[in-house]
């Protein structure tokens, strides 16, 4: 496991509230939550429905906009969305009037604006980490479940964004297409070194990933827990000892005491 | 009773053959006056002449360049006026009404002011075909814009897309299978609008023929036009906008391959 104190900061979250406006009063959907994120980490957001996580995951997104509070990428503020910080939705959301390739390739079109040949060039190769090479021309509605996140995924790191978010993606799965999934996305984050930040409410999952996991609490948001994942990748997400870290990490969450505030 | 799918073909040919088979033994029981209401035999050998006199196919010739060229231009100038409805909330506001009003208008309606404004020119029937039609296809784009799921513009954001591009790129794509149905539903329209303006305005056409058919009394003419027209609308709604309309709807995930 590479150490945190060589590496630089990539993801700074400072002081960041979200409340909504509800009619005459508001509601406190995030308290001030400061993360910081290392260049090249896995961070797993976990808590249950409703503590903010993914509200925090669209924030950095430049989807939403905090109420306080800044976010900075390389030390640059972020503001709106950017092909810096891309994500990888729940609902794939892969473009049905393309095919396959095409939608890889989609994102590369600012990169290599006048050249299509380069484009599918790069776009094949990120087929190919996904293991869907022989897929190029499939339309999108032939493709299952589990290999449509798999486009999305390399529809999402072909424009090489600084940072990867992962918005729960893996729920409508079945177990063994899923534990795939586990080990592919262990495998690319590997092999590009890509700073990843997932979302997810599976205490396993957030165990088998993350090199950090943080527990959110409900509601309003506030990290309660920030866990280090001290096991070698790849990892089984049928392992006991990620089934002990996901026990710890779940009593985290249960425990009254509020670690963070 | 189940019947299997592949079979449901062998009844509707049954059917229509069975319709007209009633219609002839009725004029052969002379339940209707012939003068009134010819047989099929008629109606076809008159079709038959017409076709045969070169009366028919310059005809058919003519609606369908009035029809063609009228229905591109309501349907080009419909997709982007719903586009505008369907990306800015105060263009829709203000034209929805005005579309749905136009739309409950019947087409034929549109000719008296299509004779006030062109005379009897082509152009009034060009106006005919594209009042009749374009109401229908800016609000079927409006309203297929307007339900996108917002995942795929948010991926086109992220990936991105400027701002120019994203009505190509994205949202007319996006709304493809709401906009074929509008084009769908426009044609059917832009058709009932065409043969009604020919009616009266023209020298020439599906509906000019018609007109004749009624100033000659010639009962099979009328009645032969009229399955000719029924027959040209059926066949580009089933199998031109139909079958595109399928096509789209499976690739988009909307239905189940057959």
């Amino acid at each position: 496991m590479p150490t945190t104190g060589s590496r630089p900061v990539k993801l700074k979250l400072t002081d960041i509230t979200k409340t909504y406006a509800n009619g005459s009063h508001t509601i406190e959907a995030l308290q001030p939550v400061s993360v910081e994120v290392l260049d090249g980490e896995f961070v797993v957001f976990f808590g249950p429905s409703g503590c903010g996580k993914s509200t925090l995951l669209n924030i950095i997104a430049g989807f939403e906009t905090p109420t306080e509070g800044t976010v900075t990428l390389d030390n640059q503020t972020v503001k709106g969305p950017h092909h810096d910080r891309l994500m990888l939705f729940q609902e794939h959301g892969l473009f049905p009037w393309l095919n396959v390739i095409e939608n890889v390739m989609y994102g590369l079109k600012r990169k290599f604006r006048f050249k299509p040949h380069a484009r599918r060039g790069t776009a094949r190769q990120f087929l190919q980490m996904v293991h869907l090479e022989q897929f190029e021309h499939t339309p999108i509605h032939a493709l299952s479940g589990g290999m449509k996140q798999r486009v999305a995924l390399a529809r999402a790191l072909a424009p090489d964004p600084k940072v990867l978010l992962v918005d729960e993606p893996f729920p409508a799965l079945d177990a063994l297409t899923r534990a795939k999934l586990y080990g592919d996305l262990q495998e690319i984050f590997m092999r590009t070194r890509k700073t990843i930040v997932l979302v997810t409410h599976d205490p396993r999952e957030a165990a088998c990933l993350g090199d950090r996991v943080l527990v959110f609490s409900g509601r309003p948001g506030k990290i309660k827990a920030d866990i280090r994942i001290d096991l070698p990748r790849l990892r089984e997400i049928n392992d006991p000892a990620v089934g002990a870290y996901a026990a710890t990490i779940l009593s985290h969450l249960e425990s009254p005491a509020d670690a963070g505030a | 009773m189940q019947v299997p799918e592949q079979n449901i073909k062998y009844y509707v040919i049954g059917f229509y053959f069975l319709l007209i088979a009633t219609w002839q033994v009725m004029f052969w029981a002379s339940l209707v006056l012939d003068y009134l209401f010819p047989s099929p035999l008629q109606v076809a050998t008159r079709l038959w002449e017409l076709a045969a006199d070169n009366y028919l196919w310059p005809s058919v010739k003519a609606t369908f360049q009035r029809m063609g060229i009228g229905f591109s231009i309501a349907a080009s100038v419909g997709l982007v006026i719903g586009l505008l409805m369907g990306t800015s909330r105060v263009v829709n506001s203000c034209l929805r009404s005005l579309f749905l009003g136009l739309q409950t208008l019947p087409s034929a309606a549109w000719v008296p002011v299509s004779l006030l404004l062109f005379g009897l020119s082509d152009k009034g029937i060009y106006f005919v075909i594209i009042m009749s039609s374009l109401p229908a296809v800016a609000i079927a784009t409006s309203d297929g814009i307007s339900h996108i799921p917002i995942i795929y513009l948010r991926v086109a954001r992220t990936l991105g897309t400027p701002g120019w591009a994203m009505p190509t790129r994205v949202m007319l794509p996006a709304a493809l299978p709401s906009i074929v149905t509008g084009l769908k539903l426009g044609w059917t329209l832009a058709w009932h609008g065409g043969v009604s303006a020919e009616l009266i305005k023209s020298s020439i056409g599906l509906g000019y023929l018609l007109y004749m058919g009624r100033e000659l009394n010639d009962a099979s003419q009328v009645i032969g036009i009229m399955v000719l027209t029924i027959l040209f609308g059926l066949l580009l709604d089933r199998f031109v906008f139909g079958l595109i309309q399928q096509r789209i709807r499976i690739r988009w995930g909307l239905a189940q391959q057959a």
